[in-house]
């Protein structure tokens, strides 16, 4: 990933993550940061997706609502919010390029519970319209 | 000529896809109320939402991406989740009222109770879209929905007095015995029938479902610029129906089957069967376009893969929003809530909710980011602030008028 | 927005049907019923009309009278389960449900025919009706 300097407020955040396939996987909900060892401004190491992260950045009462629905979808102790890593981000224009598919994103997971357990068993799920 | 076929076939789609059961109820009971008063609002939605749809078709079409998709990028998270939540609920609302809406055109036509279609047609509804194509879909519903062209038939048959209609409309008095809030109010719930905030949803995610591109702009803009008008006067017509038939005898119609006198006194049985039709395409197609609208505006609000156009397996998500509303909106109407009413309700919302659900438009369609050199006009914009200021007046006036008039009693 | 509804919707808003304070109020509601009932009344002629002429499927008749019976029925029962706040009231309430009572019975005739496929019995049975139309007109004007 080239050092471009993007201002991450307007470029990055809520941006939408589109897979190697060409498939939606997600906004960009929010970002990580890491402060480099060695002094420097931090530097951006990945991606937060997920109702988890977006609830934090809107705050308040919306934000603390919006984090309940999440919590109560995904179940199970993993309270993080998805991640992205940054090395998989293979450009940035109107939408964020990633250069994964997005099942081998953390981000898929409600997605692939959401198939295994409930649309993937209706007939037909696996064809295209006619 | 292939051109010529597609692009026809695009605007008849328009005309027929125009009507549903929010405009069947507010230009009924408004001409029977107040005759041709309030004609004039129905060209002012009109304008409206052509204006508006070419707006968010153009978006669609030049960056690929339906509008709402971007009003999150553009406004922040926090202003599209309130433009969400709003939008989506106004939608909910407007899905139960066409699934209700469904279920009555089939009673007119069988005679069994309605209550027991709303599940049958749930199913329906949510099979065709887990199913048929998109463009199938769109297509065959909206040349259904042309066979609401019998209630202008009808009026031409009738022969009116078509110099005093014509007065009615462009003298916009109120009539006696009437009182002004409650004329203001049935015109708002006429604006907010007009311009309901699905159709902008349905109209940008349609162009990314069906893959248009920028030279499809004009396809749009014909779409769009001569279809929803035509649509509109087929609106008019059932106004101009209730003003010469139902108005001098003080019917108020609160049943479909009122709605369907006008046709059926000039035009017999036949003209009678052609309006159910008219009534169940208009409907259906609405019950599916606004189902699909709250998975649109979902998803693409929090970004899952969405649309038509993938396996249902690649969105399961979506597929899910729109199967739960669909499964709530039938739930709805299974209350014996009557579903007049919630049409009511639906079209008086959506009012109140307009400047919130169009802002957002005007914002995207301006951005040369998405745009590049398709951003709105000078004279697009003008007339777009001018609708946007005219909106958050109806917006602000919705409440107290409901409140005051008793909600148009 | 319908008359009807709003009927109903204000007496939930005015505390179901308990007293309503004042004669005024009283009044108008009475006045909004009549509406509503001459509207159910309007509804039946033109579909007896329709019926005489040939031109509606009996499916369709069968259900607007149904229909008009129906709105005339709500519209009467939600009335008759306010309170009468005064003497004055009480006589309005009498002379009401007289010019009610006509149009439910009649309303109610057509209904049975229309159910048994006697259609052509119709246009005789809805005989009072325009006079009952213009009654419910007039209290309707005087009161609303």
């Amino acid at each position: 990933m080239s050092g471009r300097v993007l201002e991450a407020g307007l470029h990055l955040l809520d941006r939408q993550l589109i897979d190697s396939n060409g498939r939606l996987a997600g906004k960009v909900d929010d970002l990580e940061l890491e402060v480099p060892s060695g002094g420097g401004p931090p530097v951006l190491t990945a991606i937060l997706a997920g109702p988890g992260a977006l609830s934090r950045r809107i705050g308040g009462r919306l934000g603390a609502w919006l984090e309940a629905v999440a919590n109560r979808l995904r179940g199970g102790d993993d309270r993080r919010p998805a991640r992205v890593s940054f090395g998989v981000v293979k450009g940035i224009g109107s939408a964020v390029d990633l250069s994964v598919p997005r099942v081998d994103l953390e981000t898929d997971r409600l997605e692939a519970w959401t198939r295994d357990h409930l649309i993937g068993h209706l007939p037909g799920a696996g064809h295209a319209p006619e | 000529m292939r051109r010529l076929f597609s692009v026809a076939l695009g605007i008849l789609t328009a005309i027929g896809g125009f009507v549903d059961i929010g405009d069947i109820v507010a230009n009924s009971e408004t001409g029977a109320r107040f005759g041709m008063s309030l004609a004039w609002v129905v060209v002012v939605g009109v304008i409206g939402i052509c204006l508006f749809a070419e707006m968010a078709g153009r978006v669609a079409t030049v960056s690929g991406r339906a509008v709402f998709d971007l009003v999150r990028e553009r406004l922040g998270a926090r202003m599209a989740l309130v433009n969400l939540v709003a939008s989506f609920f106004i939608t909910f609302l407007t899905l139960a009222a066409e699934i209700g809406g469904v279920a009555l055109a089939i009673e007119l036509a069988t005679s069994v109770n309605y209550l027991l279609w709303v599940p049958i047609v749930a199913f329906l509804v949510w099979l065709v879209v887990w199913r048929v194509k998109f463009d199938v879909m769109e297509n065959a519903f909206g040349l259904l929905g042309l066979a609401l062209v019998v209630a202008a038939v009808a009026l031409w048959r009738l022969g009116p007095d078509w110099g005093g209609l014509l007065h009615g409309a462009t003298h916009p008095v109120v009539p006696q015995g009437e009182g002004h809030p409650t004329w203001w109010f049935f015109g708002i719930a006429l604006l907010g029938a007009a311009m309901t905030p699905y159709e902008v949803f349905f109209f940008s995610s349609g162009a990314v479902e069906e893959g248009w591109s920028r030279g499809d702009l004009i396809t749009n803009r014909l779409n769009v610029y001569i279809g929803f008008p035509l649509g509109g006067l087929l609106s008019l017509a059932l106004m101009a129906g209730a003003t010469l038939f139902l108005e001098p005898r003080g019917i108020e119609p609160g049943h479909l089957s009122q709605v369907a006198l006008p046709t059926l006194l000039v035009l017999g049985k036949l003209g009678l069967a052609v309006l159910l039709v008219g009534f169940f395409a208009a409907t259906f197609g609405a019950a599916l376009e606004t189902g699909l609208s709250c998975g649109y505006s979902i998803a693409q609000y929090f970004g899952f893969q969405w649309g038509k156009f993938v396996r249902p397996a690649d969105a399961p998500r979506f597929h899910l929003v729109v199967l739960l509303s669909i499964l709530a909106g039938a739930g709805l109407v299974l209350t014996t809530v009557d579903p007049i009413t919630v049409t009511e309700y639906s079209i008086v919302l959506s009012a109140a909710a307009l400047p919130l659900t169009y802002f957002p438009i005007l914002v995207v369609a301006n951005d040369p980011d998405y745009m590049g050199d398709k951003v709105n006009s000078r004279f697009t914009n003008a007339l777009g602030s001018i609708y946007l200021l005219l909106l958050l007046v109806v917006a602000v006036a919705t409440i107290p008028l409901m409140i005051l008039t008793k909600a148009g009693s | 927005m319908r008359r009807s509804w709003v009927v109903a919707v204000m007496l939930l808003v005015g505390g179901c049907t308990g007293p309503v304070r004042s004669s005024p109020v009283y009044e108008s509601k009475a006045g909004q019923t009549a509406e509503v009932v001459a509207s159910a009344v309007q509804t039946a002629l033109l579909a007896v009309d329709a019926a005489e002429d040939g031109k509606a499927y009996g499916r369709y008749l069968t259900q607007v009278l149904v229909e008009a019976e129906e709105d005339a029925g709500a519209a009467q029962g939600t009335f008759d389960g306010i309170q009468p706040p005064d003497d004055r009231a009480d006589e309005l309430r009498a002379r009401l449900d007289e010019l009610l009572g006509d149009a439910t019975d009649t309303l109610a005739d057509l209904r049975i025919a229309a159910r048994r496929g006697r259609f052509a019995e119709l246009p005789e049975l809805a005989r009072p009706l325009p006079e009952v139309a213009a009654k419910l007109d007039e209290f309707a004007e005087a009161h609303g």
